[in-house]
């Protein structure tokens, strides 16, 4: 295997499971909760680039110890945030959620969770999703069924997946965007 | 929208258009451009592709009911519109699926099987998927055509004989069936297939230049990667070696142990590690039980004198 490989294959195999887990903190210990999928993306690039030049022997303490130093550095930098919150912060314990083993999800509690996110999101959005990957259409044939454009087809697509995925590991499956999932003029195709 | 939701867009969009007809070669390096471009961008790219693939597999578990109960319905106000009606059709046939029982899942599933596992698949037109370990495909069958996507691993294919075409997906080659039996195997980019009885056409996906349909019958195999594809004719003994998994064996010959070790990792949770080069360059020959690790490690301590060390689900092997 390449380092390329090796890195993928850690960041998918013993990162990722953790979303769930790390996400709970991230809202625990930020107050901002519309900033958490942002302060997520932020620290997912640091864990990669620093398992670069070595895979961590323990994943778990590694990922929620960055996780802190990630909400620390946001706290110092935000002037509005009191130092009291930088020093709770500083004096946080990760050692629990460290080492928490993962929680083991039945194939069917995961399928009700795919079915309250299916439920979550605007109801064109689901049509478009249930169409594209439920009843196997092409983005055309979702598109003419609907009496939209293609180009709706796949924004609904794109907003859909993002939503799904995000409900699926653990947020809120609400994403902040600008509006696309509802505001989208309907094209006639 | 923040950077990072923006470049998450980006990523789901590369993923879209990936699974889209008319993906091509070129498209291929242009989206290994964009996630070497920046590491944000390969993050993000990972944990949608990991997380699609699971809303997927779990879409394929869904009983029909659930699937049709969530489905809208069609808008009155389109029912004047010519393809409207079409559409309203779709969904009444759906709809008359699920009471029936079980369209929905012929019509499109997923099947996996994990490391060492081995399963048959019989599809909804009578032909059948036997897959391999660590192994997935997905399969549509409607009334125009029979399409199955390999998405992982390796597979063989018994094809029934009938009036729609049926086409394998493995990454960037397309497999037009004209009735046999063949597997194909995905590694890495590589594309390998076998023929044992029958023809089949092995197309380039996309306008791969470079990369012309070739023609392959039953003791041909073809090897494509990128935009070369190999094929070997009159090679039954290799084509009846590439499918000895079917009987849960592996045949080498003059085979090198650092090939026959990745052969070996395929089928099993404990791996085989070589670490020598010189040791991994011994070629070896027979044929073996895919899953019993410790008559190989035997027969390479007894046979060659190699040190097997197990560590943990690691075997070690040195002179």
């Amino acid at each position: 295997m390449g380092d390329r490989e090796r890195l993928d294959a850690w960041f998918l195999g013993e990162v990722l499971p953790l979303e769930p887990a790390l996400m709970r903190f991230l809202r625990r210990n930020w107050r901002n909760d519309s900033d958490v999928a942002d302060l997520r993306q932020e620290l997912y690039v640091r864990l990669y680039d620093a398992a670069r030049t070595a895979l961590p022997l323990q994943t778990r303490p590694f990922v929620f110890t960055a996780a802190r130093n990630l909400l620390i550095s946001h706290a110092r930098r935000a002037r509005v945030v009191s130092i009291e919150v930088v020093a709770d912060l500083e004096a946080l314990d990760v050692m629990a959620d460290s080492v928490t083993p993962e929680r083991n999800v039945e194939a069917r509690d995961e399928l009700r969770r795919l079915q309250a996110g299916l439920d979550r999101l605007p109801p064109r959005c689901r049509e478009v999703v249930m169409l594209r990957r439920i009843a196997g259409l092409s983005q055309k044939e979702a598109a003419a069924q609907m009496g939209v454009s293609e180009d709706t087809v796949e924004k609904q697509m794109v907003y859909g997946m993002r939503a799904l995925i995000d409900f699926m590991l653990g947020g809120s499956g609400r994403l902040r965007r600008s509006g696309v999932a509802d505001k989208t003029k309907r094209g006639r195709v | 929208m923040s950077a990072a939701a923006r470049i998450e867009d980006q990523a789901a969009h590369w993923l879209l258009r990936r699974e889209a007809p008319g993906w091509t070669a070129e498209d291929d390096r242009a989206l290994d451009r964009w996630l070497d471009e920046a590491t944000a961008h390969r993050v993000a790219y990972l944990r949608l592709s990991a997380g699609w693939a699971r809303v997927d597999r779990l879409a394929a578990l869904r009983g029909p009911d659930v699937v049709v109960a969530t489905l809208p319905p069609a808008r009155p106000r389109s029912i004047w519109r010519p393809g409207a009606i079409a559409a309203a059709l779709v969904l009444t046939l759906l709809a008359g699926g699920a009471v029936g029982g079980g369209w929905l899942i012929q019509g499109r599933n997923v099947h996996a099987t994990e490391v060492g596992g081995h399963t048959i698949v019989p599809l909804a037109d009578g032909s059948r998927i036997e897959l391999n370990t660590d192994s997935r495909v997905r399969a549509v069958i409607d009334e125009e055509k029979r399409l199955v996507w390999l998405e992982k691993g390796e597979a063989f294919f018994d094809v029934a004989h009938d009036g729609r075409p049926f086409v394998v997906r493995a990454g960037d080659r397309r497999i037009v069936v004209l009735g046999t039996k063949f597997s194909v195997r995905r590694d890495g980019r590589k594309v390998l297939v076998s023929v044992l009885e029958g023809r089949v056409r092995v197309e380039p996906l996309g306008q791969a230049p470079g990369a012309p349909p070739v023609l392959v019958t039953g003791g041909d195999r073809v090897i494509a990667e990128a935009r070369s594809t190999l094929v070997a004719t009159r090679s039954a003994d290799r084509v009846a070696a590439d499918l000895a998994w079917r009987r849960g064996l592996l045949i080498f010959d003059q085979t090198s142990l650092r090939d026959a070790a990745v052969e070996f990792n395929r089928y099993n949770r404990r791996k085989i590690v070589i670490t020598d080069p010189k040791v991994a360059e011994i070629r070896i020959g027979g044929s073996f039980d895919a899953e019993n690790l410790d008559a190989f490690a035997r027969l390479l301590n007894d046979g060659f004198d190699l040190t097997v060390e197990a560590e943990g689900d690691v075997f070690r092997i040195s002179e």
